[in-house]
């Protein structure tokens, strides 16, 4: 496939960017997903809320196609996961990669870029200027020759999202993002998801930190290896929810607003 | 059958039996650790770098015993200093170290023309030419390290398990690896004479492998890994003696057999367990999925 | 010393020797270089060891050593994944197969009388008497092995570096893991006739973690192992060669280069450690 090549799935604004209906998934005979129902409009943001365990990392890999369900489907921008992974971006937690690997921070960004570079070839100008803008657009430039083992935890999870960006995805799925991550690297992190968001990427983040999914999402599911509840922020973070997805004693209310206390 | 039977009257075979019964038993269960703490290629690195040090007592003179302790000692200490670099994986410099050091023991013994007769010792073992001195040294050296790993039980096993509890519980588990590391190359020194340097780590993990497929508790699999080294031991140089075959690989296949028998049974007895929780409905099939 | 350097290039038999060395560095600097990124130092240590039954059996039957090695090769990656179905542990399972093939191999030999000649060749090799054909079979392992880097090279180091994002974007990764493997299968196979079957690791390992401590770049990695491994196999034959021939001291050929290859990689390390690292910052090539 064409550097240059249009994306296989055209981007309709009407149709959703993903749509779940009653996902199941199941490991050794043992459910770790039930239930799990919504769709998720191009431009806007989806939280993954749930205590661990709860099959968040589950659901992010059977919407990328690994992961078979044992009942339900899943749509991505119209089509069955497996064919729409030239469009999906994973963006991993950045303390699992190697930080001593003899990587360049460009070179990670250009990954994002091989499957349309496909096999046996090198990557070309026209990709190298792409992942330049990518690096532009998160703010790292010029680091662009640096190690990437090198950087910040803040600064590698921005080159992780550059490289999601390079890839041109329309729906991005991130691993706890902010996991780690410094105040001025969540900021820049928190501004460019919304510029995405207002290209008309779609975004699904896992997360245990409520604030962020206040400032960053625009939707939430909550799971505890069933669906507890799938809808705007405003109607799925209610304390009665935010018990039966955490337990009882988990949550407290703090001056109206819940706090999530894990013992 | 008749020549077990002649071959135990006489003194080297059964000073060879006993060496094979206690080498297999020390190895047994000091192979536990080496499981836990994940050190098989470091044992293997152990092994082919006690070539050298055999190799060069030899020609000092020396015991095989200290030669081997001595190049054991220096592997450790290279694993354990050069593999803190964070650039260069553990297991790269174990590598690197294992193929160096055969080669140090393969030049220095080539300028010796030592002769292939001798070599060939050092690696597949002289069990039937033990010696009363060799069984002492043996039964001292064996006790030594089983006392030092029963004595250190609870620590070495909480530092192989959580190295960060165990610090925080005020150990030092780079020292804890040192003893745990000591206690395998004193098994290893053991086993080098009976089943020569090549073939040691087959009697470090392999009983001890067969014992773990057995038992999921720590202790249990040590027993069980002591005994059954004794016993593949014991078996292997009859086995040997019967079908006239090299003694040392005689052990180390009665011991894999001895292994794959165990991983059958064991998946066996898995399946069949399988089905019946199945069959008895405990799981409940997910809403909307088929049957 | 003139003398010494360019012996290697006076007799026959040596400049065989050297151009196997040198076919066996450029491996060292392909395959060795991804050995080390991924970490698989263990299983190249198995994998030549695994091959030394199937080399015994050829060896006393007087078939291919070729054939044989191949053989043992597939047979360990049949036990490995066989062990791995039944969730042995990767680390126990590749002792346990080094230990169980190597007595195999040992029992296979030992029918012999004198045999212990035998086990010491194959366990070390013979490169000075490398033949005009091996030499053939070993180049096209390494233009086979080219050949194949060429067209998965950025994907095997995006598989080393982050495989869960490579299986997120939807590459073959267990196909990708076998074709590595295979070339390191391969490699080994080349490699153990002449080296013999303990001595291949250096080959494959020690000049590639040389060049990693050296340099930050994947790149020049490839280069810089494959040099180094020249290099040492020159010097390492001219010193046996000098030693046998003007001081009557039989220094055995490969296990000379090994040992060089080993020194280079100590001093580098040592070099590295006291002097502190440098930082690592990449000039801008891209």
């Amino acid at each position: 496939m064409n550097a240059d090549a249009p994306p296989t799935t055209r981007p309709d604004t009407d149709a959703p960017a993903l749509r779940l209906q009653l996902v199941h998934a199941a490991y050794d005979r043992t459910p770790v997903l039930e239930g799990v129902t919504g769709s998720l409009l191009p431009g806007r943001s989806l939280a993954l809320i749930g205590p661990n365990g709860a099959g968040k990392s589950t659901l992010i890999k059977a919407i990328l196609g690994l992961v078979p369900l044992t009942g339900g489907s899943i749509e991505v921008l119209g089509h069955r996961p497996e064919v729409a992974r030239s469009d999906v971006a994973y963006v991993p937690q950045a303390d699992i990669l190697d930080s001593t690997f003899p990587v360049s921070v460009l070179d990670v960004v250009l990954m994002g870029r091989y499957r349309a570079i496909g096999w046996l070839r090198r990557p070309r100008l026209a990709d190298r200027q792409r992942a330049r803008a990518a690096l532009d657009a998160v703010g790292l430039a010029d680091l662009a020759a640096r190690r990437f083992g090198l950087l910040s935890g803040g600064q590698r999870q921005r080159v992780l999202l550059a490289r999601a960006i390079a890839q041109q995805a329309r729906l991005l799925l991130l691993d706890e993002p902010f996991n780690g991550v410094d105040a001025t690297s969540t900021e820049l992190i928190l501004s460019i998801l919304s510029r995405l968001r207002a290209d008309g990427v779609a975004v699904v983040m896992s997360t245990h930190d409520l604030s962020i999914a206040h400032l960053a999402c625009d939707d939430a599911c909550l799971l505890n290896r069933r669906q507890v509840a799938f809808g705007s922020l405003d109607s799925a973070l209610t304390p009665e929810l935010l018990r039966e997805t955490y337990g009882p004693s988990a949550v407290q209310l703090v001056a109206g607003s819940s706090i999530v206390t894990t013992d | 059958m008749s020549r077990l039977a002649d071959a135990w009257h006489t003194g080297f075979f059964r000073r060879a039996m006993l060496e094979a019964v206690i080498v297999g038993l020390v190895a047994g269960a000091i192979g536990a650790h080496v499981l836990v703490r994940r050190l098989s290629f470091f044992v293997v690195a152990m092994s082919h770098a006690t070539f050298p040090g055999v190799v060069i007592a030899a020609a000092l003179g020396l015991g095989v015993s200290v030669g081997a302790s001595a190049a054991g000692l220096v592997v450790v200490i290279l694993v354990v200093v050069a593999g803190r670099r964070s650039d260069v994986a553990e297991s790269t410099v174990t590598g690197v170290v294992l193929a160096g050091a055969f080669a140090l023991g393969v030049v220095v013994q080539s300028a010796r023309a030592g002769g292939a007769r001798q070599l060939t010792a050092f690696l597949v073992g002289s069990i039937l030419t033990v010696n009363n001195t060799d069984l002492v040294v043996t039964i001292v050296v064996g006790a030594a390290a089983l006392a030092i790993v029963v004595a250190l039980h609870k620590e070495l096993v909480l530092s192989a398990f959580d190295r960060d509890g165990a610090r925080a519980a005020g150990y030092r588990p780079l020292v804890l690896d040192l003893v745990a590391m000591v206690a395998v190359l004193m098994a290893m020194v053991v086993a080098i004479p009976a089943v020569g340097t090549l073939l040691a780590i087959a009697l470090l993990v392999v009983p001890a492998l067969t014992a773990r497929t057995i038992t999921d508790r720590f202790v249990v699999a040590m027993v069980l890994g002591a005994v059954l080294g004794a016993v593949c031991g014991g078996i292997g140089l009859a086995v040997s003696t019967m079908w006239r075959v090299a003694a040392g690989a005689s052990v180390v296949l009665v011991s894999g057999a001895g292994f794959v028998v165990a991983l059958v049974v064991r998946a066996l007895i898995d399946a069949v367990r399988r089905r019946a929780v199945v069959q008895s409905g405990e799981l409940r099939s997910p809403v909307g999925s088929p049957a | 010393m003139f003398d010494i350097v360019l012996a290697p290039l006076r007799v026959a038999y040596m400049r065989r020797a050297l151009a196997e060395c040198v076919l066996l560095s450029m491996l060292g600097g392909m395959v060795g270089v991804h050995v080390v990124l991924r970490r698989l130092a263990f299983l190249t240590d198995a994998v030549q060891h695994a091959v030394l039954p199937g080399i015994a059996i050829a060896f006393v039957t007087g078939t291919s050593l070729l054939a044989g090695a191949a053989l043992g090769a597939l047979a360990a990656v049949v036990a490995l994944v066989v062990l791995g179905w039944a969730h042995v542990d990767r680390d126990a399972a590749q002792a346990v197969i080094i230990a169980t093939f190597v007595a195999v191999a040992v029992v296979i030999v030992s029918r012999r009388r004198g045999y212990q000649a035998d086990l010491t060749a194959l366990l070390f090799g013979r490169v000075l008497t490398v033949r005009r054909d091996e030499l053939v079979q070993t180049a096209i392992v390494v233009v086979v092995s080219a050949l194949v880097l060429a067209v998965t090279h950025k994907e095997l180091v995006l598989l080393a570096f982050d495989r869960p994002s490579a299986i997120a974007f939807g590459y073959r990764v267990d196909v990708l893991d076998a074709v590595l493997y295979a070339l390191v299968a391969a490699s080994v196979v080349a490699a153990v006739r002449s080296v013999g079957t303990v001595l291949v690791v250096a080959f494959l390992v020690t000049p590639a973690a040389t060049a990693r401590v050296m340099i930050d770049r994947v790149g020049p990695m490839f280069v810089l192992a494959a040099l180094l491994g020249t290099i040492a196999s020159w010097i390492g034959l001219a010193v046996s060669y000098d030693a046998s021939i003007n001081h009557g001291m039989r220094l055995a050929a490969g296990a000379t280069v090994v040992l060089l290859m080993t020194l280079v990689f100590v001093v580098v390390v040592a070099t590295r450690s006291i002097v502190g690292r440098r930082r690592h910052v990449l000039v801008a090539a891209s």
